[in-house]
């Protein structure tokens, strides 16, 4: 419908030299909840000045551009670029407080026609019924990651001494030969193993209940790998309503108190898991 | 998985890649001994021997890592492959993955 949204890796083939219309582009960072037309000063990516186009009761955050993705083989310069549009998507919800961020380098462009101004203008216009569904579920409610980790060094000292099948096995351990002993303590690293796997099924599933029950909308996402002793044994996105975010806090923090657990608590940011 | 491939780090990426695999079959072996070993086919003369094999074998790949300086070499093999499984795995039982992945290519 002569809209096009280009992500980065998609080149733009036009190669004439005239700023023409085709060649101008809008560089989305995000939708806001607002309908002000207004410059937010030259905070956007390479200095460029960001400005809201609106529609109605909300507005696009763009700055100028060609009508070309950001593309660079120098992974810092990405980098720079990536966290500009965090930056840009972050004062944008601070000052209307619900946004919908956009993923980097996502360019509304021109046609022959068609300014790439009013190109935003009607994609709002098109889009409006769903920006405006997914607005309001995000509204008044902020982001938030949740990770809890453990440490396993700590947790299997602890079934150690609670097991009774481990106990006895190491008490065995302790009265066979070289040779044997070497065997029964691949059986105990085994059964420990095993034992630790039920347990963080256990603590996963109870953690998890107990948090979706403080938050609107809850995200899994992969736990990643273990930094320093610790092991990730759950790794949440939360959408959580501005007011509820104390008993996130207090629920969180009854888990960080527990033995051998540590939970790290992120945020708030703007919804970028849930739009 | 990175294995850096500059002349003076062939030699220890070679290497770390040797004794991560050297370490895989040795877990695979440990498995299999402690399986038939629950499985009340070995005597308990024949679990000794078999133990003191392995703990020598654990010994050898040990001293190797220590003396070659390669045990980050070997961790970060092992590392990767586990990434790569666990990233295969997840595709496989993970019918939203399934989801995710077909609705990139519409």
């Amino acid at each position: 419908m002569g809209l096009e949204m280009q992500h980065g890796g998609k080149t733009h083939a036009t190669l004439a030299t005239e700023a023409i219309a085709e060649e101008e582009g809008r560089y989305v960072y995000c939708v806001a909840d607002a309908g002000e037309k207004m410059s937010l000063g030259k905070i956007g990516i390479a200095g460029h000045e960001v400005h809201t186009i609106p529609h109605k009761d909300i507005c696009a955050v763009v700055h100028d551009c060609l009508a070309q993705p950001y593309q660079s083989d120098d992974q810092e310069v990405i980098k720079t670029w990536a966290m500009t549009h965090q930056k840009v998507v972050e004062t944008a919800w601070e000052r209307w407080g619900t946004v919908l961020p956009l993923s980097f380098d996502t360019i509304i462009r021109g046609e022959a026609e068609k300014s790439a101004e009013q190109n935003v203008k009607d994609w709002l216009g098109q889009k409006y019924q769903e920006l405006k569904r997914r607005i309001d579920k995000v509204s008044g409610k902020t982001e938030y990651g949740v990770q809890i980790f453990w440490n396993p060094k700590a947790i299997a000292q602890n079934l150690a001494q609670t097991s009774p099948k481990i106990k006895s096995l190491e008490e065995e351990i302790k009265t066979k030969p070289k040779g044997l002993a070497y065997m029964y303590r691949q059986r105990l690293e085994n059964l420990v193993k095993h034992e630790m796997e039920s347990k963080a099924d256990e603590y996963v599933t109870i953690f998890y209940n107990r948090i979706r029950k403080q938050v609107d909308d809850i995200r899994v996402e992969k736990a990643k790998k273990a930094e320093n002793d610790l092991q990730m044994i759950l790794n949440l996105t939360c959408l959580v309503y501005k007011d509820k975010y104390i008993e996130l806090g207090e629920a969180l923090d009854r888990i960080n108190q527990m033995e051998g657990f540590s939970v790290r608590f992120t945020g708030p940011w703007p919804p970028y898991g849930f739009v | 998985m990175v294995v850096d491939i500059d002349e003076k780090n062939l030699k220890h990426g070679v290497l770390g890649l040797v004794i991560a695999l050297v370490e895989i079959i040795r877990d695979a072996l440990n498995l299999q001994a402690i399986r038939r070993m629950d499985g009340g086919s070995l005597t308990e003369e024949e679990i000794e021997r078999l133990g003191q094999a392995l703990m020598e074998l654990d010994t050898a790949i040990e001293e190797i890592k220590q003396e070659q300086g390669i045990i980050e070499s070997v961790k970060s093999v092992r590392d990767g492959l586990d990434e790569i499984v666990d990233d295969v795995l997840d595709r496989m039982i993970n019918p939203e993955k399934w989801r995710q992945e077909a609705e990139q290519w519409v």
